[in-house]
């Protein structure tokens, strides 16, 4: 395991992120509270995770979302579908008026990301588990290729909890995919209470590590810290990294940080009003 | 009857030779599933999963949708029984070209219940953007290869290996959509799939040889069902319609074609011959199709039950069917 200790990328940069951040949780919200449903807290959580890759690490071409050698993003975590809309419709890959049919009829926004209905999603998700095994898929795929693209997939802490992301975990190692990297959520808290009382997944970093992957524990709340676990994975070779993100569910909005009933409901209005207070603040 | 081994190993080396976009997925039953010759003719286009088909599932999504065609290969039942989900949410939602190549299904192994795909097309088909193929003999298994590879979406197909009878000819492809128009009739249509066509090929000829007129159809492509010959066939006849199939008749081919009768107001008798709702067990092929009733014999019965003639046919005046043997070099293993 490495820990990242030094800062990268200049403190201007990283207060603009930090802003674009910001400005995202506030998106993300007031869509919610317009939807009416949806999931609050691993929306927040993985904020500033999703923000430092498509603000400052991923190549990508939001006027061209099926350029071929663009950075492949898969949400396996599917419920966080409103935090990748945001930061879709933030990058502009489409209106950012759009967001406001989260959930609606006919929407292309669905609960859970449709790749068929808004192309510039990666893959379809939502069924927890798939998303490390697909994205081992696409980055063989380039390894065949000698394409120069690099996937990344984030997870909930929670999913690791299926049999599914071990097989995928033994596999990304078995083939050396060292254009993957894997970012846990680690928020610690799933729908029926914490990960660790529900099914503890710890010890987490030597499961990985026993696995056959580089591990890199971070801030998940630190975009300079992000960014620097992001290139150190980026340096590794012959080997897959994981980044075990350490963050905050709800993260941004004190009545909802850490609290494990924020999971799968939208703000009301009054609540969607103090957190608007804190974050504009 | 010409019989030949293990077609589809050398058929998918000689197919696959100018299409580096096929690869060929395999979960521990490389030899089992005859993609042996496929890994060590192209090592760079094979890849092994290991005992892990959830994982293998998600996996061939993410390859089709970078571009390329993963032919998965292995059991039937760790297909749709073991991955239902992955196949559903990684394939078949975002409608992706995946092939799925499922062995050993219904009698067709000895290996009992927990390898024996018994409703597999039952689980499959109700999969949205799905198609899904059968091979019935050699001819079959040499050309599912087109058909499933023109379908710009997920195709499942029934998978036969070892020693298989050639009973079309070899210049007569299957055609996606097409059922074969085997004997041309107006007492009874029959409607056979898979291993079944073989038994009912032997059976149609005694019950000609009565005197009874017969419309006997192979089905291999049994979604989407819209081949309108077989449509057709469906109310042209005197006294009604069998379905003969290697599996429950509980969603497969007899299901399918009680829908499409009710939904056309065809009035005419519709009768069932398959798996009657039931787990099979281990026993030779030839033993289980004659125990569970899907074998010539109860064809003929069938027809004597509906016409109510009797015919006197014995199992001396069928034609010999073809014995595969269980244990010998034809097959991987003893499943």
């Amino acid at each position: 395991m490495e820990t990242v200790k030094e800062m990268e990328g200049s403190k201007t940069d990283i207060n603009e992120l930090n802003d674009t951040a910001r400005r995202i949780r506030i998106n993300l919200l007031k869509m919610l509270t317009n939807a009416g449903s949806g999931h609050t807290g691993g929306s927040l959580s993985a904020a500033d995770i999703v923000t430092a890759l498509y603000f400052a690490k991923m190549k990508h071409d939001p006027k061209n979302p099926k350029w071929a050698d663009r950075d492949r993003f898969i949400l396996s975590k599917g419920h966080a579908a409103p935090l990748l809309y945001t930061v879709l419709a933030e990058c502009g890959y489409f209106d950012k008026s759009e967001l406001m049919t989260l959930r609606r009829l006919s929407s292309r926004l669905q609960g859970h990301p449709d790749c068929k209905a808004l192309p510039c999603v990666e893959i379809s998700t939502g069924s927890l588990g798939q998303g490390l095994s697909i994205a081992n898929g696409v980055a063989l795929s380039g390894k065949i290729d000698n394409a120069s693209f690099r996937v990344y997939v984030l997870l909930g802490d929670g999913e690791t909890q299926e049999g599914q992301v071990w097989e995928a975990a033994m596999t990304a190692a078995h083939y050396k995919l060292d254009n993957l990297c894997a970012i846990i959520d680690r928020n610690r808290l799933q729908i029926d209470g914490a990960v660790e009382e529900v099914m503890s997944i710890e010890p987490v970093v030597d499961k990985w590590e026993a696995f056959g992957w580089n591990v890199i524990e971070t801030d998940g709340h630190d975009i300079a810290k992000i960014l620097s676990a992001l290139n150190e994975a980026e340096k590794v070779k012959a080997k897959p990294t994981m980044i075990i993100a350490h963050t905050i569910k709800g993260k941004g909005v004190s009545i909802f940080e850490g609290k494990v009933e924020y999971h799968g409901i939208a703000p009301t209005k009054e609540e969607l009003e103090i957190a608007l207070k804190e974050l504009e603040a | 009857m010409e019989i030949l081994s293990k077609l589809h190993a050398k058929n998918l080396v000689q197919w696959a030779k100018d299409k580096p976009d096929v690869l060929v997925l395999s979960a521990d039953l490389t030899s089992s599933t005859e993609i042996d010759l496929f890994r060590n003719t192209y090592p760079d286009r094979f890849i092994s999963f290991g005992v892990a088909e959830q994982n293998m599932m998600s996996f061939a999504g993410g390859l089709a949708r970078e571009g390329f065609f993963p032919f998965v290969h292995t059991f039937a039942v760790f297909i749709y029984r073991r991955a239902y989900d992955q196949i559903a949410m990684s394939i078949s939602y975002p409608n992706l070209p995946v092939r799925m190549f499922g062995f050993l299904p219904g009698v067709t192994t000895p290996g009992g219940a927990t390898h024996q795909a018994i409703e597999d097309i039952s689980i499959i088909r109700s999969l949205p953007n799905m198609t899904i193929l059968e091979c019935g003999d050699a001819t079959d298994v040499e050309t599912v290869l087109d058909c499933a590879h023109a379908v710009n979406g997920p195709v499942y197909i029934r998978m036969l290996r070892g020693e298989i009878p050639r009973l079309f000819d070899k210049s007569e492809p299957m055609i996606l959509r097409k059922s074969r128009q085997l004997s041309r009739g107006n007492d009874i249509t029959i409607l056979s799939s898979g291993i079944c066509t073989e038994e009912a090929i032997r059976a149609v000829e005694a019950l000609k040889k009565q005197g009874i007129s017969i419309t006997h159809l192979h089905i291999s492509t049994l979604k989407p069902f819209n081949d309108s010959a077989v449509l057709e066939a469906l109310s042209a006849n005197k006294y009604g319609v069998i379905t003969m199939e290697n599996h429950t008749i509980i969603g497969g081919l007899g299901s399918i074609v009680a829908e499409k009768m009710a939904e056309q107001g065809t009035s005419n008798k519709l009768f069932r011959i398959g798996i009657k709702d039931t787990y099979l067990h281990g026993a030779s092929r030839e033993y289980l199709m004659k125990e569970y009733g899907i074998d010539a014999t109860v064809l003929i019965r069938t027809v004597e039950d509906i016409t109510d003639f009797r015919f006197n046919i014995t199992e001396g005046d069928l034609k010999k069917v073809h014995i595969a043997p269980m244990h010998s070099d034809a097959k991987a293993e003893a499943l």
